[in-house]
């Protein structure tokens, strides 16, 4: 074998606050053959999962707002007024999507710049009876609109304070995309979640599983839109002759292959990219959290928020934002190079054998970034370990109903189906091989 | 059978267990599981430009794919270009 090219250069490690490495994979892709698994193991896999309404890309849906009169979802804004109006029961009320207000979804292909929306202040905020709160069991940071409430529970660990433990913050995003899936429903969704995933969980985790408890939060999250241009480089190779050399058992193929070099340049828009920007929620390290759950019920259909009102968290907790645009900036334009490079596999589908990118560059023209509270249906347990155990959690998104959760794992249980399956394999080894 | 084809044949028993293990594992605790933004945003691409030329050969290869082949890994860093 002769290959002429040197071998790629390390690549850079990206240091930003950076997102899974991970590609997550497709929906449904257990990783394993169901039909190959007992019947019991066979029968949580295939069981249905909760259904969640398609929010994705190509088809983010508007008009999915229930009139509060009579719930029908034939909801469309009065024209001229700033009022919504139900074709069912010709109710009116206000609803100011921020998205037509403040022309968040226009002008993608001019950006230019870091613009930023004004956030709170400019928006008529509600901040005189907003008030932060530091919960002194878990340090987590809340929201209560003390309009409504002196006291709260904390939604990260359950705890009960009072408003004297307050902290000098209050953080008010631009807009708030109100919850539509109802608690029932929520709870419903979280069982049907955790009934999938039963024989092998924790005895201690079923024992108290009480989806009653689950609260409703509004995150904070950056939505982002984006404009710009990305360059990859690399190396692709087109196979040419495939041959096999040797007779019976010791049969080989062998592969010849032209190798080019590839550059590949896209331009493009994003619309609604929304990022954590809470710091804690923001750090996805799956092996010391589970926030890649609340990660995985993006994306909202955050084309239906509507301007910020607290009114809106009356009954909710909530999470202040503790991250700016810039420290943010890094987990961007790492999720921009991504999108990139998902743009460009299609125009390198002719190398057959694959291409090695070594290079890649980013040049981001404009971004628009509006702070918004996103709704969440949470249920969390807590197992306890080393280093403080680990909080699981379980997450609906308040709007499209996506559900995803970590269920804490009984490890002898694991290990003993994994073995007795590894067991019975190996004995059908066994027996070709000694049959032979 | 060759001692090669056997020794295969009996790892079928262990890295069946461990794929097993791995699989159940994902499939309750969800580790690999995170907002799939490449293919669930909203992105307006203009068609993609570039240009490719013949670097070399590989002659005789037992490996069925370009060694460190990354076209699917979209979230895996690679260096960074300096800008223009």
């Amino acid at each position: 074998m002769s290959n002429a090219q040197s071998p790629p250069p390390p690549p850079s490690k990206f240091t930003g606050p950076g997102s899974p490495q991970e590609v997550p994979p497709a929906p449904g892709d257990l990783g394993v053959d169901p039909a190959a698994l007992p019947q019991p193991l066979r029968d949580e896999l295939l069981a249905p999962d909760p259904v969640a309404i398609d929010t994705s890309a190509s088809e983010l849906k508007d008009g999915l707002n229930h009139c509060p009169k009579c719930g029908a979802t034939d909801v469309r804004p009065k024209p001229g007024t700033d009022l919504l109006v139900c074709a069912f029961c010709r109710n009116e009320w206000h609803g100011e999507r921020v998205e037509e207000q403040f022309g968040f979804g226009q002008g993608l292909d001019q950006l230019e710049g870091t613009v930023v929306a004004s956030g709170a202040r400019d928006i008529e905020a509600d901040a005189a009876s907003l008030r932060s709160f530091k919960c002194t069991g878990c340090g987590a940071e809340v929201t209560v609109n003390t309009a409504n409430a002196m006291t709260a529970r904390c939604h990260w660990c359950r705890h009960v304070f009072g408003v004297n433990e307050q902290v000098p913050n209050g953080a008010v995003p631009d807009a708030v995309l109100p919850f539509h899936i109802k608690k029932d429903d929520a709870i419903a969704r979280i069982r049907q979640f955790v009934d999938k995933r039963k024989l092998l969980a924790l005895k201690e985790f079923k024992a108290q599983f009480t989806p009653e408890n689950v609260s409703a939060v509004y995150l904070p999250y950056m939505i982002v839109d984006g404009r710009a241009s990305a360059d990859v480089a690399g190396k692709g190779e087109i196979e040419t002759r495939r041959y096999t050399q040797g007779s019976g058992k010791n049969q080989k193929t062998y592969y010849d292959a032209d190798v080019y070099q590839v550059e590949r340049h896209v331009d493009f828009t994003v619309d609604d990219l929304p990022l954590e920007s809470s710091r804690e929620r923001g750090n996805l390290d799956a092996k010391a959290n589970t926030n890649n759950i609340i990660n995985t019920i993006l994306p909202f259909d955050t084309k239906n928020a509507v301007k910020w009102n607290a009114s809106y968290l009356a009954g909710c907790s909530s999470e202040k934002r503790d991250l700016d645009v810039e420290h943010l900036r890094p987990r961007l334009e790492g999720q921009l190079l991504s999108i990139a490079r998902a743009q460009v596999v299609e125009s390198v589908s002719r190398y057959d054998r694959g291409v090695r990118w070594e290079q890649e560059g980013l040049d981001v023209h404009g971004t628009r970034w509006v702070a918004m509270y996103l709704p969440v249906w949470l249920y969390s347990y807590h197992q306890p370990g080393k280093n403080g155990g680990l909080l699981h959690y379980i997450a609906v998104n308040g709007r499209t109903g996506e559900t995803m959760g970590s269920i804490p794992v009984q490890q002898w249980k694991l290990l003993l189906v994994a073995l007795t399956v590894g067991t019975f394999l190996e004995g059908i080894a066994i027996w070709i091989l000694a049959s032979q | 059978m060759s001692d090669d084809g056997g020794l295969s044949l009996l790892l079928l028993g262990p890295a069946g267990a461990t794929g097993l293990y791995w699989a159940l594992y994902r499939y309750y605790r969800n580790t690999d599981k995170s907002h799939a933004y490449e293919r669930e945003t909203t992105v307006d691409a203009k068609p993609v430009t570039g240009s490719e030329h013949k670097v070399g050969e590989v002659k005789g290869t037992q490996q069925t794919r370009i060694s460190g082949d990354n076209v699917h890994d979209y979230r895996e860093r690679v260096a960074r270009m300096g800008p223009d």
